[in-house]
């Protein structure tokens, strides 16, 4: 009789060994992987899968998680939620890289469990992709879902918004012990309440966050329930604000922690008042731009869900270190360089609404590739408001274009209404930050996401920044 | 000489950059010293009868379905004779479908449209997604490049023209090799990218039609396009060499 090791690799008795493997295959490859100098996020956890299909949910068991999915601001909630747990005192891994997808967030599990499978940290902060989140969430049971946004976004990928809202329910669906922290002022993402039994945390912003802000196409006009208009007492921005469906009724609900008065929100940082449960906390957010204000509130709903002290995660709030590309500022040469991730209309509109309200001439950079994880269509530049770019006038001390695509950025900026000798390109990366390091003025780097990657190591190997998984 | 483009449903037709045509349009009739004015035309608004130039544009199968009842009752009348006096219409993916006479959904029901133009939809369940070039006859066969991502397959009637023939990509349907429609003055693409500002010829043939109809005959003054044509020509080199 002849016996297939393969059958035999699979019996219970086999099962120790075989997670064993897989996390040790798991972090050598990616221990090697990095030791080369990259940042390879799929293929250690592709190799363990491999040898375990339900490694995930074993390492996952006994580790309280918090999963944070959305369009925009994943990465800098996840940030700022990993700085509260830290300053409860519990100890806790996070997925830094930015690999989140299913196989990047096993790999993340396998480097901080022991080889037998126990996690070494009480809580895991995993910022999972919209629609990653329904994959992960059949192995890890999270307990506390937080819901930043829905956008439009790489429609190329995730198709028209329905679709990524469907996704998001499927996830929740498959966590049936979590507590979801959902943006009250989203009307897409408040309709996921409608679709899940699970104890929900609003969050919101209470007044307008803006003086001055871009011409936004909004992707949200009509009520999904009845398709009537929706008016607003306010916008924060986008389609985000006090709405209210002129037909039906539908309207905001009431958030539980919210944002009820922004004192400050300049070039560094925002000053906020944050009420909860009857109590007004003052919180400092140290990174600057409208949208942080809304990180900033979704981490205490998320504090909140956890049970965690809301002072403490309110003073957290004013000394997390912000994730790679995300506002993440360098000092170059005589100036500094503050690199901001842009990838769909929203998030981009408000760096610009950012960039409209500086007050020092400056240099700007816009990046843009076309690689699968940009998204290959690079139609949403003409859905953003550069126009709004020229209120600045002569605060804009040069214009540069880079990427694989520079010429549709600066054929866009052209349509803009900029003179197309005042724009230059510049296509090689390295090229392009010697230039900005070469500035006396500051310097702001709009890259979409591979740009931002292949920037992003540049600045480790030649300039010497931490690496942007650490 | 002044243009008047009426932009339907930007309220709720506002997907994959398509307004960057409007944009695209504006500017080179004003750096042309041309005058331009666009109006929206939303859901609720009744069209007026003076525009030079419609423009509608691909949207979400949710606002599609919202506006529907708008288009057929407020304004497909009024589009339907525009069209036959000769008016300028560009209408690119989900836009170009609701110009037609029809879709028959995934589930075989028939939806009947706004009958501008002879065509006709049936919705797929694999969507046409990707970079693609259609040679263009009446510009002498030039190549445009664009972005197509669209679930329908588009049929052509009896008296209509495809835009162009597909050099690479899908097209229209994905079996025929054409794509779009051409009619009168009538230009349908499924192209985003967006369509016109990397395919300046194209813009300015669209132009040019609109200004004849109106003043009999137009010279457009050469711009210069070496961004246009720079980013048109990374494409098709990318595209073409495969």
């Amino acid at each position: 009789m002849i016996v297939n090791h393969f059958d035999l690799w699979y019996t219970p008795r086999m099962k120790k060994l075989r997670v064993m493997m897989a996390i040790l295959a798991c972090r050598l490859s990616r221990k090697l992987i990095r030791l080369l100098g990259k940042g390879g996020t799929d293929f250690p956890g592709r190799l363990a899968m491999k040898i375990c299909p339900d490694l995930l949910g074993i390492l996952a068991k006994n580790v309280t998680t918090v999963i944070v999915t959305g369009t925009n601001g994943k990465t800098t909630t996840a940030r700022m939620i990993e700085q509260s747990i830290a300053d409860s005192g519990i100890s806790y891994f996070a997925n830094k890289s930015g690999a989140n997808l299913l196989t990047g967030i096993l790999a993340e599990y396998a480097m901080h469990s022991t080889l037998g499978g126990k996690c070494r940290c009480k809580m895991a902060v995993i910022e999972s992709d919209e629609a990653a989140f329904r994959h992960v969430s059949r192995y890890v049971d999270a307990k506390a879902v937080v819901v930043t946004n829905v956008f439009r976004d790489q429609l190329d990928r995730f198709g028209e918004v329905s679709q990524t809202i469907g996704s998001i329910c499927d996830g929740v669906r498959n966590s049936p012990n979590a507590v979801v922290c959902l943006n009250a002022d989203d009307s897409l993402c408040a309709s996921i309440a409608e679709e899940i039994p699970n104890e929900i945390v609003w969050y919101g912003v209470n007044v307008p966050i803006y003086r001055e802000r871009v011409e936004e196409l909004s992707d949200a006009r009509y009520c999904l329930h009845c398709g009537g208009e929706y008016v607003y007492d306010y916008v924060t921005y986008g389609h985000l604000g006090g709405y209210r469906c002129s037909a039906c009724g539908l309207s905001r609900s009431e958030p539980q922690v919210a944002v009820s008065e922004v004192k400050v929100s300049d070039a560094e940082h925002s000053e906020i008042v944050i009420t909860a449960d009857g109590a007004s906390y003052p919180a400092t957010v140290n990174l600057p731009g409208g949208y942080n204000i809304y990180n900033a509130v979704s981490t205490v709903a998320c504090g909140k869900a956890l049970n965690l002290s809301t002072d403490v995660v309110v003073r957290s709030l004013s000394s997390f270190a912000c994730g790679f590309g995300r506002m993440e500022k360098f000092e170059m040469g005589n100036t500094s360089v503050r690199m901001i991730l842009i990838k769909n209309p929203a998030g981009c509109n408000q760096v610009l609404n950012f960039l409209a309200n500086l007050s020092e001439p400056s240099v700007f950079a816009i990046c843009l590739n076309d690689l699968t994880g940009d998204g290959k269509d690079v139609s949403w530049i003409w859905d953003v408001d550069f126009e709004k770019l020229l209120l600045l006038g002569g605060k804009i001390d040069r214009l540069i274009v880079g990427g694989m695509r520079a010429d549709d950025m600066a054929l866009r900026l052209k349509y803009a209404g900029f003179a197309s000798e005042n724009i230059s390109v510049c296509r090689d990366f390295g090229e392009l930050l010697e230039t900005c390091a070469g500035q006396e003025k500051p310097v702001y780097i709009m890259p979409n996401y591979t740009a931002m990657l292949h920037m992003r190591e540049l600045l480790s190997k030649r300039w010497g920044f931490r690496d942007y998984w650490e | 000489m002044e243009l008047k483009i009426c932009h339907l449903y930007p309220d709720a037709l506002n997907l994959y950059g398509d307004g960057g045509n409007i944009t695209c349009l504006r500017q080179r009739l004003a750096w042309r010293g041309i005058d331009v004015s666009v109006e929206e035309c939303c859901v609720g608004d009744t069209p007026q009868s003076d525009f030079d130039l419609y423009f509608i544009g691909a949207g979400q199968s949710f606002e599609q379905g919202i506006l529907l009842e708008d288009l057929m009752n407020k304004k497909a009348p009024h589009l339907r004779s525009a069209c036959r006096d000769g008016k300028t219409f560009l209408a690119i993916c989900g836009g170009m479908e609701l110009m037609g006479m029809s879709c028959k959904g995934a589930d075989g029901a028939e939806t009947d449209f706004a009958g501008v133009v002879d065509i006709h939809t049936e919705n797929g369940s694999k969507r046409l997604i990707g970079d693609y070039v259609f040679s263009c006859e009446e510009l002498d066969g030039l190549p445009v490049v664009a972005f197509e991502n669209h679930p329908g397959r588009l049929y052509l009637g009896s008296d209509v023209r495809p835009l162009g023939k597909v050099l690479c990509g899908h097209g229209n349907n994905g079996e025929d090799g054409l794509e779009g429609v051409r009619y009168a003055n009538f230009f349908g693409s499924y192209g985003h990218g967006c369509l016109l500002p990397k395919n300046p010829a194209l813009a300015d043939h669209i132009l040019k039609t609109a200004l004849t109809a109106k003043y009999g005959s137009c010279d457009l003054a050469p711009l210069d396009d070496s961004f246009e044509n720079s980013a048109r020509e990374f494409m098709l080199k990318r595209l073409l060499a495969k």
